[in-house]
């Protein structure tokens, strides 16, 4: 989600609350001799209010199972998880009194602060990723089928370099046509370095993973081979060019949801150990 | 004198009377008075050049039937003695080039000239033949061509340039020299002729016959039985068809028998064949759940996913929901809504748009009692609906059966009453359009009211930008009111899209009807101030956006798209689940298309302008509300044209179980699988569409592109698109 205007509303609630809780903290902390404590009515409200701002940003995933239910718009609940979640650090700071506390406390805050920095972290990179995606890579395509289209592309090439120098057996070289002379560089080269890079072999050529250097041993290629042949040089061009964008999107994509392996069972642990705490806390 | 008044005359002694524009030789045939002819076929512009049917009317000279038209008061005498010498000149002159027998007459028996000859009992020639003999063209595969029998009849001409538009056929050279000849005189195999075989069909001689490289079969079945030549040549509708062309496609006409309770032909299925009931009643119906495809708006438990169901009208009456009662089929009639059955008889013609057109059927159709009908090739059914007897004959049925429910199922014609329509009966004309024939240009001075019949019409307007579509209108759909009511001109081409037949409603029965019936005329008015107005939209909207890269993509056509962000987008794919999680599991939506800028277009239903999704339904169940949005009706029988036509893939074609009668077992039921059309309906049930609401990055829109892009280009955005 980008973090834009749209977000002021959001932010300058966040900004007040979270302005009137330090107020609060800090006039609370100065007026208790024994310092500030947890347990105190003013400790568990910061307590309460924090668990909540967590509680309401967890439910974003229940949220999502009911997509249609009409609970109000998921771009609600997804600025009320960015703020409310961040909003929930220095509320469980100022529960805390800023300190780790026992081995369950500690790792309440560790998990906390893992959780909100991998927030931070996801929140920006879903600002500032999406754009570079629709900039980088213009022949984007549905994750999930990234595969399915890749193979139409090994397809693709392959027919397109036999319809020019014969039957290429790529199982079996010993049955494969003997290009003509005019063929051979360019039968030679696919066989060499572009199929292995379409293909993902082990043995593929850096070179054709980079556009610049890429386009540079396309047009050696071209210079070998008469200008019938130029089409299909283009084309094969184009294909490793699809080729490097697919792989982009795969990066970028896992770039983009990576962070959510972290942050989403860290977010449960954190709730449910909450929930242990709130329940030991009281009753102990 | 106006052209639907009757005219009187006396031909052979029997005062007739005839619509005024009738020619002699039509006259003499209604009224079942042959003249001979060879010039003249009753589906070509006749021209009068063999002057075998000349009559005598009183005047110097004897003049050619077929060409002049009747008159007041004329006595035309079809059998003067003078008469019959003349035509008995005419042939034996014509016999005289004939290489008789020829190869129509070696081939089927039935070459024209030589029938004539017989009956003129000219056996031998007094003249002799032509010095110079231009001899055979064997050059193409399919037709052989002996010049020496062309009688210079021009029929081929006609049919190859008025019917067929292929303009290969031609006249050539003066006087004793003249001859058809093929583009510049070329062979025939390599002219630029399609081998279409209207020629062939037209030619009244062994001048241009059949090779029989090949035949045309229908599939034989146990139940159908194959027709003779001789057979064939006796039905009355084939009367005058040449026996080269009913030699060429005697298989491709069977005559089937079916038991009480058997299926003739069943709904939704692709066919090519038509059928013409001769003996036995058979019951059309349609099996498709009268209800539309809903979901369901509340949810059964926490974790389930809405459902989409299929809803009757009365349960669920959509905000601006037609009002029509009758649904239009392909067959003489129209059925009910609340009980879309009928029955079909002898004499009645069905299928044809599924046999013209290639259209899926748009009802089932089972014997009733133990019925036998012809089935046919649509080559067959073409030369039949040539025969203008048959023509009369279907017509007629049409006007006594159909014409009634199909004025009426049009809802601003629901106030006419019988007496009307019962006058009107006898004036409208019934026409057929070809595909691409203009029925109406722009420009044009308004003569006349068309109810759709049969086909789809393409109404478009011509500005200097190009041709712009305003609709499609399909059976029980109408236009050419707004010039009447106006008193103007056209505004508006409309053009046959495929085989179109229309009924015609002339300009002073429209007057008298509009006079009669004022409700009709405010109900034809306020229609008319709608349909301008949003062309007016339509044409604003174009002129106002400066998108030529867009609209090559074809998104001015829309007036709805979903469009994602991508910039926000990130890719999560809550909008597809979200979709399927409304609509059964099945996703009405796809995340890829075309991009405009940092948009991407989203395949999704886009209520487009120009929506080809509604060309060729059946059953007209796919259609606009008057808001332009497009909405699949309740009768929507599942045969899935909706779904190949549109050209973004945004109509789906969703399975319901539903219960339906078993034949011949009253009361029992049977589950079976139905289809229903669906495309996006906007999530209507709320308020705003699921996969928009459930967007957590604010990246899904639902946005109108003539406001959005134009918007967004004055910004400066993008101006190009990608796919």
């Amino acid at each position: 989600m980008r973090i834009d205007r749209t977000h002021r509303a959001w932010l300058i609630a966040s900004l007040i609350i979270f302005g009137v809780a330090t107020a609060i903290y800090v006039v609370y902390a100065a007026s208790s001799p024994a310092g500030p404590s947890g347990g105190s009515a003013i400790g568990l409200a910061f307590g309460i209010a924090g668990s909540l701002c967590m509680i309401f940003a967890g439910l974003l995933a229940a949220r999502k199972k009911v997509p249609v239910w009409r609970l109000g718009r998921a771009q609600t609940w997804m600025r009320g998880h960015l703020w409310l979640g961040l909003l929930s650090l220095p509320l469980i700071l100022f529960h805390g009194e800023f300190r780790f506390g026992g081995p369950l406390t500690s790792v309440l805050m560790v998990l906390l602060i893992v959780v909100v920095v991998s927030g931070i972290f996801g929140a920006a990179l879903q600002h500032y990723m999406p754009p570079v995606m629709t900039t980088r890579i213009p022949m984007e395509t549905i994750f999930e089928q990234i595969d399915r289209v890749r193979a139409q592309l090994l397809a693709e090439a392959d027919e397109m370099v036999e319809s020019a120098c014969g039957p290429l057996n790529f199982q079996d070289t010993a049955t494969a046509t003997i290009a003509t002379t005019d063929t051979l560089p360019l039968c030679n080269f696919y066989r060499r370095d572009v199929r292995p890079f379409l293909h993902r072999s082990r043995a593929q050529n850096p070179a054709l993973s980079n556009r610049v250097k890429a386009a540079g041993i396309f047009e050696g290629l071209r210079t070998l081979l008469p200008a019938t042949l130029h089409d299909i040089v283009k084309n094969l061009e184009d294909i490793c060019e699809e080729e490097r964008q697919l792989r982009r999107q795969t990066r970028y994509h896992h770039w983009l949801h990576g962070w959510l392996m972290l942050h989403v069972p860290l977010s449960l642990a954190l709730l449910l150990l909450g929930c242990a705490h709130a329940i030991m806390a009281l009753r102990y | 004198m106006s052209a639907g008044s009757l005219v009187e005359l006396t031909i052979d002694g029997r005062k007739v009377s005839v619509p005024a524009g009738t020619t002699i030789f039509d006259a003499a045939r209604i009224h079942d008075i042959g003249i001979p002819t060879l010039c003249h076929q009753q589906n070509e512009k006749p021209v009068g050049v063999c002057r075998v049917c000349v009559v005598d009317v009183g005047t110097r000279v004897y003049t050619a039937s077929c060409i002049r038209p009747v008159e007041p008061g004329m006595v035309v005498n079809t059998a003067a003695d003078g008469v019959k010498r003349a035509r008995h000149t005419l042939i034996e002159l014509l016999m005289s080039d004939h290489p008789s027998p020829c190869a129509r007459e070696r081939q089927s028996g039935d070459c024209e000239l030589e029938a004539l000859a017989k009956r003129e009992q000219i056996t031998a020639v007094r003249y002799a033949p032509r010095a110079t003999r231009r001899g055979p063209d064997d050059s193409s595969m399919s037709i052989a061509v002996d010049f020496d029998a062309c009688i210079l009849c021009d029929r081929c001409i006609r049919g190859c340039s008025d019917i067929r538009e292929n303009f290969v056929l031609g006249r050539m050279g003066k006087g004793a020299t003249t001859g058809i000849a093929f583009d510049d005189n070329e062979p025939m195999g390599e002219s630029s002729c399609v081998s279409c075989g209207e020629c062939m069909v037209s030619c009244p001689t062994g001048a241009l016959t059949n090779k029989v490289v090949t035949q045309t079969a229908i599939a034989r079945t146990p139940d159908s039985e194959p027709v003779s030549l001789a057979e064939l040549q006796e039905l009355p509708f084939f009367g005058g068809v040449s026996g080269t062309f009913l030699s060429l496609n005697r298989n491709a006409v069977v005559r089937r028998h079916f038991k009480p309770g058997e299926v003739i032909c069943r709904e939704g299925e692709y066919g090519s064949t038509a059928f013409y009931m001769l003996e036995g009643q058979a019951k059309v119906s349609i099996a498709s759940p009268m209800a539309h495809v809903k979901t369901k708006g509340a949810v059964r438990n926490f974790l389930g996913k809405l459902s989409s169901k299929l809803t009757q009208r009365q349960n669920d009456h959509r905000e601006e929901e037609t009002s029509q009662h009758w649904i239009h089929i392909d067959a003489p009639m129209d059925l009910s809504y609340d009980n879309p059955v009928a029955m079909l008889g002898p004499g009645d013609l069905f299928g044809e748009m599924t046999c013209m057109s290639l259209y899926p059927r748009s009802a089932t159709v089972r014997a009733e009692t133990a019925c036998t009908a012809f089935e046919m090739l649509r080559n067959v059914l073409d030369i039949m609906q040539r025969n203008k007897t048959f023509r009369a004959k279907l017509d007629q049925s049409y006007r006594q059966r159909a014409l009634d429910s199909h004025l009426r199922a049009v809802p601003v014609f629901a106030e006419l009453t019988d007496q009307f329509i019962a006058g009107l009966r006898e004036r409208v004309e019934l026409l057929r359009f070809t595909p691409g024939q203009v029925i109406c240009r722009q420009g044009e001075a308004a003569d006349s009211f068309y109810l759709v019949r049969i086909g789809f019409v393409k109404v478009s307007q011509t500005h200097a930008g190009g041709e712009m579509v305003l609709a499609y209108l399909s059976r029980g759909e109408y236009f050419g009111e707004t010039a009447l009511l106006e008193d103007t001109v056209r505004s508006a081409t409309c053009t046959a899209l495929d085989h179109v037949e229309v009924v015609r409603i002339s300009a002073e029965d429209f007057a008298s009807m509009t006079r009669q019936f004022p409700g009709v005329r405010q109900k034809l008015e306020q229609v008319g101030r709608e349909r301008v107005q949003m062309n007016h939209e339509t044409l604003v909207m174009i002129n106002s956006t400066p998108l030529d890269s867009f609209l090559k993509q074809g998104l001015m056509e829309a007036q709805s798209l979903l469009l994602l962000d991508l910039n926000a987008c990130t890719r999560c794919d809550a909008c597809v689940t979200a979709c399927a999680d409304a609509h059964d599991g099945v996703t009405r939506l796809v995340r890829e298309g075309l991009r405009f800028d940092h948009y991407l277009v989203a395949t999704s239903c886009r209520q487009c302008l120009d929506p080809l999704c509604m060309v060729g339904c059946p059953v007209g169940s796919i259609r606009r509300r008057n808001s332009l949005e497009v909405i699949i009706e309740d009768w929507c029988i599942g045969c899935g044209l909706c779904a190949e036509n549109c050209p973004y893939g945004n109509i789906n074609m969703h399975p319901f179980n539903v219960f339906t009668d078993v034949p011949g077992m009253p009361g029992q039921k049977k589950a079976m699988v139905k289809q229903k059309a669906t495309s996006c309906d906007l999530c209507s049930d709320f308020a705003e569409p699921s996969c928009v609401y459930a967007c957590p990055h604010d990246a899904a829109h639902r946005v109108n592109p003539r406001t959005f892009f134009a918007n967004l280009l004055k910004q400066g955005a993008g101006t190009t698109l990608e796919s």
